[in-house]
């Protein structure tokens, strides 16, 4: 399989050759049939039915360049992601270009200058999936290989990219299977529940909702009587559940889904606020669903019932060693979920330390 | 001459007044409406008209309202507006969350101070070297994001102790930053209207050049006015902080833009020289009621920031043909 950055060099091979008009013709007939080849070798990567990355790269990763368009440094999940991938692969001998950002317009600009510097390998994390669709098809152009982590990319490349992605259905399923454990373990069979997500737009929001709602779907007593876009953001979550409380009552919520423990926790605060009665025998079941030091300490605390994973360490370590397998040839799989887990107060001491990083 | 003058000058100004009159009226009339037509689509709406309802509204209300106090003094002052409100909170949070070790009290008084310095300073570049303030708090919310950013790592602070669940208290049903809301409405209000420094920043506001012809102190009363606007920041910054229960460089949100909103909405205008704290609370509550309708109503959240715009631009409008129709 010809390897992308080895497709590079042929323009330049082009352009230095020229000392006659023989040499000319013969070399652009040469490079004629390389690109062809390159060509065909490349088609026949994408399409690739065993599901491998399909342009994987060679010669191990010591000496490679990375562009790194990942979340910037000021959002906590971020920071620790970076600390651990940039850390993992720098230790193994890559040299990795920090080009992370929260701003989604200066993720694109970020992207392409990663493609002008080109690098060996891209790897992004898409803050807007659709402003990202034409980089990454001028990076397919330009024959430099993307990896992106973390959420999906828009469809229409979906093949253009290699992927490790948080299981955001796992996610959803996991907050579902919390609330209905929650509340059947107070007795209840049946209940009304309020759901404040991430930005609805966004495929993270949306792929959580589908597991949750399938999962819901399993136990019909149970009803989400109200959904708000929450937009990942704490204070905006916190002012919806006031309002929500407010608006159905402490008798008439039995459960609440944060699609973050960032997001969970201003919902027990609300609650709390409302005088309504928050975990225990009796109370609002809250679940997060994904986890932050903030939500452990609550669900020891017994305020939040659960939450799942979804950490940044773990979703890191397993994008740094795609990398590493990536450069080492292995043909690692063109798309990778990372395992989510469930946590609740029966286990949470397992993923403490794990969940306790962002 | 001036006795001649003076007939033929109102002779003058009889038509101005006038379709001034007929300005207000027609004003006045739209306010009226737009008045009626948002209490008739409260009252339709089912469980608007709730005691719990209320309480909500005011909750959500207050913590935008206590800053906005702040902004409020600083609008008045002529200063604009800060564009660095989220960011100052953000930071005031975090440290009043990492202090909780040492007790309630010195962590919020550690957070106070923290963001009376930060956005003292910014009102000291604004007072004494008339910096532009919206150019020069774009700046400095750059800049405290990214000392913040490199001091926390970006990480998340959690509290390092439980006193800050006081500040979570409901009294009487209500949260505790309702109440503090009201007082510290009360207590700018007072500042404004009955002290030497009220009146000071009214006229500095009103034209800064002609205040520092009569000697007024316009550089310090601007400081002043950005060093209450820290505190109250800090203010709202510990209670955000308290009701999530963590604090990271994203805590103040959109709080820059709502505080805004509450301060134009209640008719302040970005000019300086008038509006009121009583003004700036009615905007916070205008605006979290219409807000409110809309959730029962089953609107989705952007259809409620779009509201949210449009109530302030009626606001400004409104204001602005105002002040036009006293000019004219």
């Amino acid at each position: 399989m010809v390897r992308s950055h080895i497709v590079h060099p042929l323009p330049a091979s082009v352009h230095t050759l020229t000392a006659s008009g023989r040499r000319i013709r013969a070399t652009m007939a040469l490079a004629a049939v390389m690109a062809g080849v390159a060509l065909l070798a490349g088609a026949c990567g994408e399409g690739s039915a065993d599901g491998k990355s399909g342009t994987s790269g060679s010669g191990g990763v010591k000496g490679k360049t990375i562009n790194f368009v990942g979340y910037g440094k000021d959002n906590p999940w971020g920071a620790y992601f970076n600390t651990v991938f940039i850390g993992k692969l720098e230790s193994a001998g890559a040299k990795v270009v920090d080009l992370t950002t929260m701003d989604p317009g200066t993720a694109v600009t970020n992207f392409n200058q990663a493609i002008s510097n080109k690098p060996d390998l891209i790897v992004a994390a898409l803050l807007d999936t659709s402003s990202m669709v034409v980089p990454i098809k001028k990076a397919k152009q330009a024959n430099i290989p993307v990896l992106v982590y973390d959420g999906r990319p828009d469809p229409s490349v979906d093949g253009d990219v290699m992927q490790v992605l948080s299981d955001s259905e796992a996610l959803g399923i996991a907050a579902a299977q919390n609330l209905v454990e929650g509340l059947k373990a107070q007795g209840k069979e049946s209940g009304n529940l309020i759901v404040i997500t991430g930005t609805k737009s966004g495929f993270a929001a949306q792929d959580r909702m589908k597991g949750f709602d399938a999962e819901l779907a399993k136990t019909p007593g149970y009803k989400v009587i109200d959904n708000q876009d929450g937009n990942w953001d704490p204070t905006l979550s916190g002012k919806i559940a006031t309002q929500l409380f407010a608006k159905y009552g402490c008798a008439g919520i039995q459960g609440a889904y944060g699609m973050a423990d960032y997001m969970a926790l201003p919902i027990v605060a609300a609650a709390k606020q409302a005088g309504c009665e928050v975990g225990g025998k009796n109370g609002v079941i809250v679940t997060g669903s994904n986890c932050f030091k903030v939500g452990i300490d609550a669900i020891k605390a017994g305020t939040l019932y659960g939450t799942a994973t979804e950490d940044p360490g773990t979703i890191a370590e397993q994008t740094a060693g795609y990398v590493i397998r990536y450069f080492n040839g292995e043909n690692p799989p063109k798309k990778e979920l990372v395992k989510e887990e469930r946590v609740t107060a029966q286990n949470v001491d397992r993923y403490a330390a794990q969940c306790s990083k962002a | 001459m001036n006795l001649l003058a003076t007939p033929s000058r109102l002779d003058a100004e009889a038509p101005h007044q006038s379709r001034r009159s007929r300005t207000d009226v027609a004003i006045t009339a739209i306010v009226v409406l737009a008045v009626l037509a948002a209490i008739v689509m409260g009252l339709s709406t089912h469980r608007f008209v709730t005691l719990a309802n209320a309480k909500a509204i005011l909750t959500s209300a207050s913590l935008v309202g206590i800053a906005a106090l702040g902004l409020t003094l600083i609008t008045i002052g002529g200063s604009a507006v800060s564009l660095a409100v989220s960011q100052t909170v953000a930071v005031a949070g975090m440290v009043f969350l990492s202090a909780q070790s040492l007790g309630l009290l010195p962590a919020f008084v550690i957070a106070v101070v923290c963001g009376t310095v930060i956005t003292g300073l910014q009102g000291a570049v604004v007072g004494y070297a008339a910096a532009n303030p919206v150019v020069l708090t774009i700046a400095a919310s750059f800049a405290i994001t990214g000392v913040a950013t490199g001091v926390s790592g970006g990480t998340t602070v959690s509290p390092t102790g439980t006193g800050y669940d006081v500040l979570n208290a409901t009294p009487g049903g209500v949260a505790l930053s309702v109440y503090v809301l009201i007082v510290m409405a009360l207590v700018v209000e007072w500042v404004l209207r009955r002290t030497g420094f009220g009146r000071s920043l009214y006229l500095i506001g009103e034209n800064r050049p002609a205040a520092r012809a009569a000697g007024l102190p316009v550089g310090r009363t601007t400081v002043v006015a950005w060093l209450a606007a820290g505190a109250l920041f800090a203010v709202t910054a510990a209670f955000t902080a308290a009701f999530n229960t963590s604090a990271n460089v994203n805590l103040g949100g959109t709080l820059t833009f709502d505080a805004i909103a509450a301060v134009l909405a209640g008719g302040t205008p970005i000019s300086g020289g008038r509006g009121s704290a009583l003004r700036t609370l009615a905007g916070a509550v205008l605006i979290a009621a219409v807000s409110d309708i809309l959730l029962l109503r089953g609107y989705s959240t952007g259809v409620q920031i779009m509201v949210k715009g449009l109530i302030v631009l009626f606001v400004v409008v409104i204001v602005h043909l105002r002040a036009k129709g006293r000019q004219a």
